[in-house]
């Protein structure tokens, strides 16, 4: 029997769908731990990005440093972490994975929140200020939302990748998607394996389609282009007309009548 | 809170800086030294200058953008350190190239930026917007659009409305019009200069356009390095009086013609010219013309102005009338300005500007000579 037909009778079987170890719940606790592990990311690295964007100083060096953390492998904490996580009390499997996938998602988080916030047109914020927005104001309703679409984007990296990684889980007893490619792996069981392969791969998938939705619904403003398509379009239309001199089209000058 | 102007004991300065200097940390030389200047109430105030002379600084101090390190700054009447930053800003507008609108609000949204600060009802700030847009001429169409889907001039004009949503008395410009090509800046001047004379409020701008400076300004502050005033005054005191080399420098070349493009016929004593009436005999044109060394004259029938013609064409007529005056091309009224006059009279054959009111009715003529000897007695 092929890898291919194995794998279609894997996913056909009702048992593996249900129960402890089935494919319904496994998923489930795989999106449980990355979903925390993503949270805290995100609480741990937003605030100090925030701030170092705000103050546009020292970021840079704060990325450098953060971006360490990536050169440590997740395998590695992971080994690091499981004895530690034994003897205070926080067992195997969940607590245990928790850690490494928050390591691996603060980077992204840190350098894309620092840039967005930093990135924001300082003539922007400086007329912001000028208008009488206190610091708070400029910070949450100009800096922020501004910085929205590379925000959106860090979180999609990092949950991308930590979702991935969460298979890692299953070496130190989590039960979750990454059992079964071990499971798989142990039992020479090729369908069960490449099963729990495309279940993570699909539920990454389909993580990032969550995530561009959502910034797109999110940051109206950015699908408008200025002097791009739809300005164009409602000049051709008849819904708005040129200003003088103004460039409408790639070789189309307005005449002057001058 | 900012008190209003009666209570200023210094008169009718909206704006007075008394000293003000800026030293920026590690910079040897002050960006702004000793610099006392009081900007009157409903003035247009441009300051002007080469880049780093400390004009776009000192703009910014009005509204604490930037904080002075010595010097006391007033407006209408109040220390601006005794008011809190943001309640200071939201009385003082302030527009900058249109780059500073805010790209993730729709243009209602940043029209309604102050007012919503200042927590005005829903209402309220709708009314508000609609009447600004009338103001600066806006489509409302436009309202539920975004900075990036409206022209340079669009924006611009949204800029100003933004400014002025709260109707603060105060408005400063930082050269608001530098981004946007010469056709549609030359527009939004005059659009600027028609709000203005509506809205008579207190605006500084800078720029580092000298003619920009000479077109808007009431008052037009020339700025040296350092931020030392070269010269303050009306547009037309400092190209008829430039205070020093320098600001006859800025001032540039064909700085007559400048003056002429600031003053209007009305400026000028007006003279009949020459001119005589349809029942004069020729010999009465004649000897007008000899006496004016002039080969033609215009001719009038009552208050119309009828043309010209040449001494030849009097020869074998009764009366001027009988010959046929040829139309003068071009006539100016009492608003055009001394340099479009000058450019009828050199396109002229008669080099000549022949001056009609509204009705087309005869007021005078303007010579090459009248109009210098005008501007050299204003």
């Amino acid at each position: 029997m092929g890898a291919l037909e194995e794998t279609w009778q894997f996913f056909t079987t009702s048992d593996n769908w249900w129960g402890n170890r089935g494919i319904a719940q496994r998923t489930w606790v795989h999106v449980q731990v990355s979903a925390l592990s993503l949270v805290v990311a995100a609480l741990l690295a937003g605030p100090p990005a925030i701030l170092f964007g705000h103050f546009r100083r020292g970021g840079t060096l704060a990325v450098a440093v953060v971006n360490l953390g990536r050169a440590v492998p997740s395998f590695g904490v992971l080994a690091l972490v499981l004895p530690l996580s034994i003897q205070f009390g926080f067992g195997l499997g969940f607590w245990p994975t928790v850690v490494p996938l928050v390591l691996l998602g603060i980077p992204p988080i840190f350098a894309n929140t620092y840039t967005g916030v930093r990135s924001a047109d300082p003539r922007v914020v400086e007329a912001a200020r000028a208008m009488g927005l206190t610091r708070r104001q400029t910070l949450t309703q100009v800096e922020l939302r501004l910085a929205t679409p590379l925000i959106i984007t860090g979180l999609r990296v990092s949950a991308v990748q930590i979702i991935a990684t969460a298979t890692l889980g299953a070496l130190v007893g989590l039960s979750a998607l990454g059992s079964f490619i071990t499971e798989g792996l142990a039992t020479f069981d090729d369908g069960r394996m490449i099963a729990g392969g495309l279940l993570v791969a699909i539920l990454a998938i389909g993580t990032e389609i969550a995530f561009t939705i959502t910034e797109r619904v999110l940051t109206p403003w950015s699908r408008v282009g200025g002097q791009g398509p739809t300005r164009r379009r409602r000049l051709r239309r008849g819904e708005d007309s040129p200003e003088p001199g103004e460039v409408t089209g790639p070789n189309v000058k307005v005449e002057l009548g001058l | 809170m900012i008190e209003q102007a009666v209570t200023d004991p210094h008169g009718s300065a909206a704006i007075r800086l008394v000293g003000v200097e800026k030293r920026f940390p590690g910079a040897t030389e002050p960006a702004v030294t000793d610099l006392h200047l009081d900007i009157p109430e409903g003035q247009l105030c441009v300051f002007v200058g080469p880049s780093g002379c400390g004009k776009t600084t000192t703009l910014k101090m009005i509204n604490r953008l930037v904080e002075p390190t010595a010097g006391e700054i007033h407006v209408l009447g109040t220390e601006i350190r005794s008011v809190k930053r943001p309640q200071l800003r939201r009385q003082i507008g302030y527009v900058i190239q249109q780059i500073g609108l805010f790209p993730h609000k729709t243009i209602a949204e940043n029209i309604a930026t102050v007012p919503k600060l200042l927590k005005w009802d829903r209402a309220r700030v709708r009314e508000r917007v609609d009447e600004l847009v009338e103001l600066v001429g806006l489509d409302r169409e436009m309202l539920r659009r975004y900075p990036a889907e409206l022209s340079g001039g669009q924006q611009q004009r949204v800029g100003v409305a933004r400014a002025l949503a709260a109707d603060p008395p105060i408005l400063l410009m930082d050269e608001p019009y530098s981004a946007v090509d010469p056709v549609v800046r030359g527009r939004l001047q005059d659009e600027l200069l028609d709000l203005q004379r509506r809205l008579r409020k207190t605006i500084v701008m800078v720029t580092h356009d000298i003619d920009e400076a000479i077109k808007l300004g009431d008052q037009v502050v020339i700025f040296e390095t350092g931020g030392i005033i070269a010269q303050s005054g009306a547009p037309d005191d400092l190209l008829a009086r430039p205070a020093s080399p320098f600001v006859e420098s800025f001032l540039g070349n064909e700085r007559g013609l400048k003056r002429l493009a600031l003053l209007t016929v009305a400026d000028i004593t007006l003279t009949d010219g020459l001119v005589v009436d349809v029942s004069a005999a020729p010999s009465e044109a004649l000897a007008l013309m000899t006496a004016k060394a002039s080969d033609w004259v215009g001719v009038r029938d009552g208050d119309r102005l009828l043309g010209w013609v040449w001494s030849s064409d009097l020869e074998g007529i009764v009366r001027v009338g009988d010959a046929t005056p040829k139309r003068f091309r071009s006539a100016v009224g009492p608003t055009t300005s001394l340099r479009e006059v000058l450019d009828a009279i050199v396109n002229s054959r008669t080099r000549v500007a022949v001056v009609l009111d509204d009705t087309d009715r005869y007021l005078g003529m303007i010579t090459v000579d009248e109009l210098s000897e005008g501007i050299g007695s204003s």
